[in-house]
């Protein structure tokens, strides 16, 4: 399941990362990392990006960046 | 033209360190805290950042060398910002070369912050933690305990009150200690690379050595409450934009109204010392050359600080609230289907005041691609140089009983230039980067905090005062060989009265005896006129003759300088201002072109003038920052002939066309 397809404030674990390899090692060092919960947080007005939650802080990330997060 | 501070290499021994941290860790502040006064900015020759650097306060004890490095999200492919901090930290930088660092880490953050520590302790250098934002642990519900965090990492851990300065003391205290017996071996610097591995370990070991304790179980996974419920509505559905709106029209309202008075107080007190230095010295050529050429010069440059200082300040205090991340956020969808990038939102933001701090902005732009892209556009953002060149153009155009019709076009003004720099964008972006691979977002949304005065008052004047560095130096030389050229003519030249002919006060400069090559003359009989005679064949298209391209030769030294250089070829005595405006408007709407009784300034030229100033470039110290900024003269020269070539050329089509349709 990836999270794009979660609604909002549903949390649950990362269980990988599927997308560009160097963009990806960028996401994990920002701490998005199999395991960890996250969830999207809001929506920003026109529909993207999305709002993520992890670790105790909020990312923005695009659509498109969020829906490499694959979760359990 | 770059002044050039030389690095500072311990004179005397006095250590240097550095401190790094990941964006929003509270660098700032804490340098801030650190070294009070003596905070200045240093360029290092090879690299375009500023860095600040200070000394530490003298209370603290023997004073370090204090150098602030931009912060890294990541060091892995780096924006040029990153990739300067991860030179030093890596020891290769050759002139940055600090004894130890101090690494700042928020304690809210702790575990991606400690992520990142790892990296730096990898180096070997001495290091220190400067553990910041316990505050906010309130909001999120936990309590840290330092003492644990140090005990488990095996390094000295000083929290800091940037609001008290407590901590500071201590820190430099214990920095002094790290260096003279570096501590043995830390648990972070033998952490793994790889980012997994890493995490895990991090909570684990703050997990057996119990630093972290929740205060308040209620709140699951340190979400930040106050943070939720502001960003609830900063970004809600419908009211996000409209506060969007709401936020950036007060910051262009304060920059327009709130200069205003300050801006007419430097530009009359440059004008007062310009008149008194002639009156008290007498007018030789020397004094009129420093009078004229050069104080008005620094007076244009000036003439701009305030605007430039508040909009410092304003944009300053939105990023350090934590707003201007979300108005970045916000802009992002449009900015990226244009084949920008949220973080192109803060450089063109600030091009509405001044293309060259909006240049130098684009460094946090993370992809090449996208920052070179937003460089191409800042030049269209309507500057505020060019206001005085409209207000003129559109005072000429509408009668004073209908300025109402002005203001509304001066609004679209601002719009068209937003539209037509993204129409330009959205362009090449799609024919040069076709298959163009997206860049990343992934951007930090800081959790709102106070603003912190001291520190935002700090930052404005650093900011403000590597403007004037930047810009100052060309404008003034600009402006001084402008002077020359238009006060200095060929000796053996005799003027074409009827080139001349309708100027009202012309007077042909007595040409001396003996003839030599180069004289004093007047406007009429100059250089400058000579050019702008020699261009006449490409003004006229534009439907102006010469004395207008003597304008628009001078506004290459900035844009504004358009209005002066009007006043002189109209030969406009100038007393007092209102006066001279009206004198100006006066002199311009009787003005005729050579050899005609056709107006110069008509409806159709106006419009040309208008068309052309909002494409050309007509900036040379814009030119000389992105030749900087981009390393590259080539993509400085063919911005500057691309928009001045296009500005051009849409001004004669638009004269021709408008005369076509029978409006003159």
């Amino acid at each position: 399941m990836r999270l794009t397809d979660l609604p909002n404030n549903e949390w649950h674990a990362i269980e990988r990362l599927d997308g560009p390899e160097e963009d990806c090692r960028r996401l994990l060092d920002l701490g998005l990392t199999p395991g960890e919960e996250v969830a999207i947080v809001q929506i920003v007005p026109l529909g993207d990006p999305l709002v993520v939650s992890i670790r105790g802080t909020r990312l923005a990330l695009r659509r498109r960046e969020a829906s490499w997060i694959c979760v359990q | 033209m770059r002044a050039v501070a030389t690095p500072k290499q311990p004179e005397s021994k006095t250590l240097t360190v550095c401190l790094v941290g990941m964006p929003n860790a509270g660098k700032t502040t804490l340098m801030n805290v650190l070294t009070g006064s003596s905070l200045h900015t240093a360029n290092y020759p090879g690299v375009t950042v500023t860095l600040s650097e200070g000394k530490s306060k003298a209370s603290f004890g023997e004073p370090l060398n204090i150098i602030d490095l931009p912060g890294v999200n990541s060091p892995f492919s780096p924006s040029q910002e990153e990739e300067l901090s991860c030179q030093v930290l890596t020891g290769k930088h050759d002139l940055v070369k600090p004894h130890a660092f101090i690494l700042v880490v928020d304690a809210s953050q702790i575990e991606r912050h400690l992520k990142f520590a790892s990296f730096a302790a990898r180096q070997g250098k001495p290091i220190v933690i400067a553990l910041t934002m316990m505050d906010l642990l309130e909001r999120v519900g936990q309590t840290l305990d330092p003492q644990k965090l140090s005990q488990a990492l095996g390094l000295p851990i000083i929290p800091i009150d940037p609001r008290t300065g407590d901590g500071a003391a201590e820190l430099i205290k214990v920095l002094h200690k790290t260096i003279n017996q570096p501590t043995k071996s830390n648990v972070l610097e033998n952490l793994s690379d790889e980012p997994i591995e890493a995490y895990n370990v991090i909570r684990k070991i703050l997990n057996e050595h119990k630093v972290i304790t929740s205060t308040n179980p209620q709140l699951a996974r340190q979400q930040d409450n106050l943070t939720s419920h502001i960003d609830s509505f900063v970004l809600h559905k419908f009211f996000g934009f409209p506060i969007f709106f709401i936020i950036l029209s007060l910051l262009f309202a304060s920059i327009f109204w709130v200069a205003q008075p300050f801006m007419d107080g430097i530009d009359n007190g440059f004008k007062w010392a310009s008149e008194n230095l002639v009156q008290l010295l007498g007018d030789s050529i020397l004094i009129k050359f420093l009078a004229e050429g050069i104080i008005q010069g620094v007076g244009a440059v000036a003439v701009f600080f305030p605007q430039i200082v508040i909009l410092f300040f304003l944009m300053t205090l939105l990023e350090d609230s934590g707003y201007l991340a979300r108005g970045a956020a916000l802009v992002d969808r449009p900015l990226s289907f244009l084949g920008l990038h949220g973080r192109s939102f803060v450089p063109m933001l600030s091009g509405f005041a001044c293309a060259i701090p909006a240049v130098m902005a684009t460094r946090a732009i993370p992809s090449k691609r996208e920052r070179l892209l937003t460089i191409g556009i800042l030049p269209l953002m309507s500057c505020s140089a060019r206001l005085p060149v409209y207000a003129l153009l559109l005072a000429a155009l509408f009668p004073a009983e209908s300025a109402w019709k002005a203001g509304i076009v001066l609004t679209a003004i601002y719009f068209a230039s937003l539209l037509i720099s993204s129409l330009i964008a959205g362009l090449v972006s799609r024919l040069a980067y076709r298959r163009r691979s997206l860049s990343l977002l992934a951007m930090e949304l800081p959790a709102y905090r106070i603003p912190q005065w001291k520190p935002i008052a700090y930052l404005t004047w650093s900011r403000s005062g590597s403007y004037l560095k930047k810009a100052g130096g060309p404008i003034i030389i600009i402006s001084a060989i402008l002077w020359l050229l238009a006060n200095f003519g060929f000796g053996s030249q005799q003027t074409n009265p009827t080139n001349i002919a309708n100027s009202a006060n012309s007077t042909i400069s007595a040409v001396s005896a003996n003839k030599p090559l180069i004289v004093k003359s007047e406007l009429d009989n100059s250089f400058a006129a000579q050019i702008g005679k020699t261009m006449e064949p490409l003004l006229l298209p534009m439907g102006v003759d010469w004395r207008v391209g003597v304008g628009l030769i001078s506004a290459f030294a900035a844009r504004e300088v358009f209005v002066s250089t009007m006043a002189i070829v109209f030969h406009v005595p100038g007393e007092d201002e209102e006066a001279q405006q009206e004198g100006l408007l006066k002199q311009m709407r009787s003005a005729t072109m050579p050899n005609s009784t056709s107006h110069v300034f008509t409806p159709a030229s106006i419009i040309g003038l208008i068309i052309y100033f909002f494409f050309s470039l007509q900036c040379l110290s814009t030119v000389a920052v992105v030749r900087r900024e981009t390393n590259s003269w080539s993509i400085a020269l063919v911005q500057l002939f691309f928009y001045t070539v296009l500005g051009y050329l849409l001004a004669v089509s638009v004269v021709q066309g408008l005369r076509a349709t029978g409006i003159a």
